[in-house]
């Protein structure tokens, strides 16, 4: 009996899932063409990187907490975080969680255990170990995950936060997304090892995975997800995947990469975990149909519905510095505005 | 030309002259960097003179000083100002203090890039101006430019410095304005302040990007002000300052970092410490708030006309 519902439960997992890969697709091309009329700033897609994020995410629990980056907004659609708030934040507008003191792609969504993200990159990883630590001093349940990319690798920050987890024997999972990519860098003049090898140097489990399929992504990140749970130490987890574009709106990658995998290729992560799950026997054409295209309503209602609220008060510039506000910024705000 | 051209010429020219001259940073050889300010040198000179580094400025600066001190002319690059900050103790305690720590036996000729300042939406992390933190260190000289004349000018004669230059861009002129900019080298001197136009009646101290701000700003409303550019912000060109303020008796500093400590603060000090007896009213400043620099709100960050023409009203009404 229980197996039969964990059969379900498994089944049910992988097509919401998959559901979460095309809604984020979705959005993704939206914000694109959006940013490209102007109504959007600015813009890090994350197509190609949909199956290594919900494959990880798949594996976690409600009570794991996340120190994302900017690419991760697929994963945070799979843990439920809104539209309304990922599209508030993209906007920057009065009902943005941070106010729209921030770029777009830079998330925070504390109640959803995200932890939110600076652009300086991999600065979050010293604080993944911190957390990790408060987590088991105060005998909390769940792991801390710190996401980066592969370009991220070659930061002091990451030396330290795997050097420190390994010592004091932390909760935290470090994921790399590898890209291929860190804009124009590719991997290889990135580093002369594959990353998820450095985990022995520094004492700790590593594991190297398909990001580009969600079946086999989510396998590999049970793994290493139930290895960190075990209290067995901290892990490194690789995904290879791909950026099927532009490292951001601003960016051109013609000038440095001829083979940038497009949308709907055979390497593409949505047709290479759409073929599995038909394989599977878990979804059909009729089903991908139907996603996709209540997909693109929920995306389009949602994006011209949180278009229309306006920027934030100029005072909110002036809040949240310290718990107190000081005379100096009073007074500077009594001179700007 | 525009600034980014003028910087990409004058780089082309002298790694032409001098081989010891070394590029290095995150994306600025076949990129061409993400503001194209390095754009064709590596096709030109090679991979071993411009170099795609890993995504470390710990490990660029460190890098480049090791270079520096060793018979090359390293021009490391650092992609954004404001993720300078892991290599502040290669700059603070390396760069700077390397020439004071042996005695002047061992140096470290590099001129250090970097973009900086707002203007382009950049928010939290692709805004900052953070000069105050360079300035206030001893051993490092801190320069740039607000047009692309003076940018050729002062990449070549940072150069030839012989001393560490933190060489700041200010981003939001770098496709501004385009001028004749001359073939040849020439050099505009370091330590020496511009007039940017002569007044009687109010001296406005001011820097990068804020520098065409205030110059149309005096224009169109006709404030009889002298207007200097500093744009070298250590050492201070105390003689341009001190020459202008004896003439008009009142002062303001306009720059788009914060306040507190911000250049405005030393140089009112200077001020008052030196020729308080030539002041008619108080010093004024005008620059971006003790706030971190906002996506969304930009424009209410960045001093602009109405703040500037509030100050040159106060001033120019106190008696
Ligand atoms: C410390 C720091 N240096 C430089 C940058 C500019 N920058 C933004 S993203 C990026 C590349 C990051 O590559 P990677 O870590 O592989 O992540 P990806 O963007 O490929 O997902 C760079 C150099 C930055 N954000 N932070």
């Amino acid at each position: 009996m229980t197996e039969v519902i964990n059969e379900q439960v498994e089944k049910e997992k992988h097509i919401r899932g998959f559901g979460a890969m095309i809604l984020s697709r979705t959005l993704d091309k939206k914000i694109i063409t959006a940013q490209r009329q102007g109504r959007v700033g600015f813009y890090t897609p994350t197509m190609g990187q949909e199956a290594a994020q919900i494959g990880l995410s798949m594996a976690l629990s409600k009570d794991d907490l996340l120190y994302e980056y900017y690419r991760d907004v697929p994963m945070m659609l799979h843990r439920g975080v809104p539209l309304e708030i990922i599209l508030n934040q993209v906007f920057g507008n009065r009902d943005d969680l941070a106010k729209g003191r921030q770029m777009p792609s830079h998330l925070v969504a504390r109640d959803y255990n995200f932890m939110s993200v600076p652009s300086p990159v991999a600065t979050n990883l010293p604080l993944a170990v911190g957390t990790a630590f408060a987590k088991v001093y105060r005998h909390e349940p769940g792991i801390v995950v710190a996401s980066f990319g592969d370009g991220s690798s070659s930061t002091p920050d990451f030396h330290s936060a795997m050097n420190m987890a390994a010592v004091f024997n932390l909760p935290v999972l470090f994921f790399c997304e590898n890209n291929g990519l860190a804009i124009s860098l590719p991997v290889e003049k990135q580093t002369k090892t594959e990353i998820w090898k450095k985990a022995e140097a520094y004492g700790m489990a590593g594991f190297k995975a398909d990001g580009n399929n969600m079946v086999e992504m989510y396998k590999v990140a049970q793994q290493a997800v139930d290895h960190v749970r075990s209290g067995k130490g901290p892990a490194l987890l690789e995904a290879r995947c791909f950026r099927m574009g532009p490292h951001s709106t601003s960016d051109d990658p013609t000038k440095y990469e001829s083979d940038i995998v497009q949308d709907g290729s055979d390497r593409d992560p949505i047709v290479v975990t759409q073929n599995a799950l038909k394989a599977m026997g878990l979804i059909n054409d009729q089903l991908v149909d139907k996603v996709k295209s209540e997909s693109v309503r929920i995306v389009n209602e949602k994006f011209d519905q949180q278009e229309k609220i306006p920027a934030p008060d100029p005072e909110t510039m002036f809040q949240d510095i310290y718990k107190n506000e000081t005379w100096i910024i009073k007074e500077e705000k009594g001179e700007i505005l | 030309m525009n600034m980014v051209q003028a910087i990409n010429s004058t780089l082309d020219m002298k790694m032409a002259a001098d081989d010891s001259i070394i590029l290095l940073g995150e994306d600025i050889g076949k990129d061409g960097g993400v503001f194209r300010v390095t754009d064709g040198l590596q096709s030109k000179y090679g991979q071993q003179r411009v170099i795609d580094t890993p995504l470390t400025e710990l490990g660029i600066v460190g890098m480049a000083i090791g270079m520096a001190v060793y018979g090359l002319k390293p021009v490391p690059e650092i992609q954004f100002q404001d993720f300078i900050y892991t290599a502040m103790d290669q700059i603070i305690n390396q760069m700077a203090k390397m020439r004071y720590r042996t005695a002047g036996k061992i140096t470290v000729p590099l001129v250090l890039r970097t973009p900086y300042g707002g203007g382009i939406r950049g928010g939290l992390y692709h805004s900052q101006s953070g000069e105050s933190y360079f300035v206030h260190t001893a051993g490092l000289t801190v320069v740039t430019p607000s047009n692309p004349y003076d940018a050729k000018g002062l990449l070549s004669a940072s150069l030839d410095l012989g001393d560490p230059v933190i060489f700041l861009e200010p981003k939001k002129l770098y496709r501004f304005q385009k001028m004749d900019v001359p073939d040849e080298d020439y050099k505009v001197q370091i330590g020496k302040a511009r007039k940017v136009r002569e007044g009687d009646s109010i001296t406005i101290i001011t820097y990068g990007s804020m520098v065409p701000t205030v110059a149309a700003v005096v224009e169109k409303n006709k404030v009889d002000a002298d207007v200097i550019d500093l744009i070298t912000l250590s050492p201070l060109d105390i003689d341009a300052i001190s020459a202008s303020v004896k003439k008009t008796g009142r002062v303001m500093i306009v720059h788009e970092a914060p306040r507190t400590l911000g250049m405005g603060a030393e140089i009112s000090a200077m001020i008052s410490e030196r020729m308080i007896e030539y002041l008619y009213a108080p010093i004024l400043r005008v620059t971006g708030p003790d706030t971190p620099f906002p996506y969304r709100l930009e424009d209410t960050y960045l001093p602009n006309e109405k703040r500037i023409m509030d100050a040159v009203d106060k001033l120019l009404k106190f008696r």
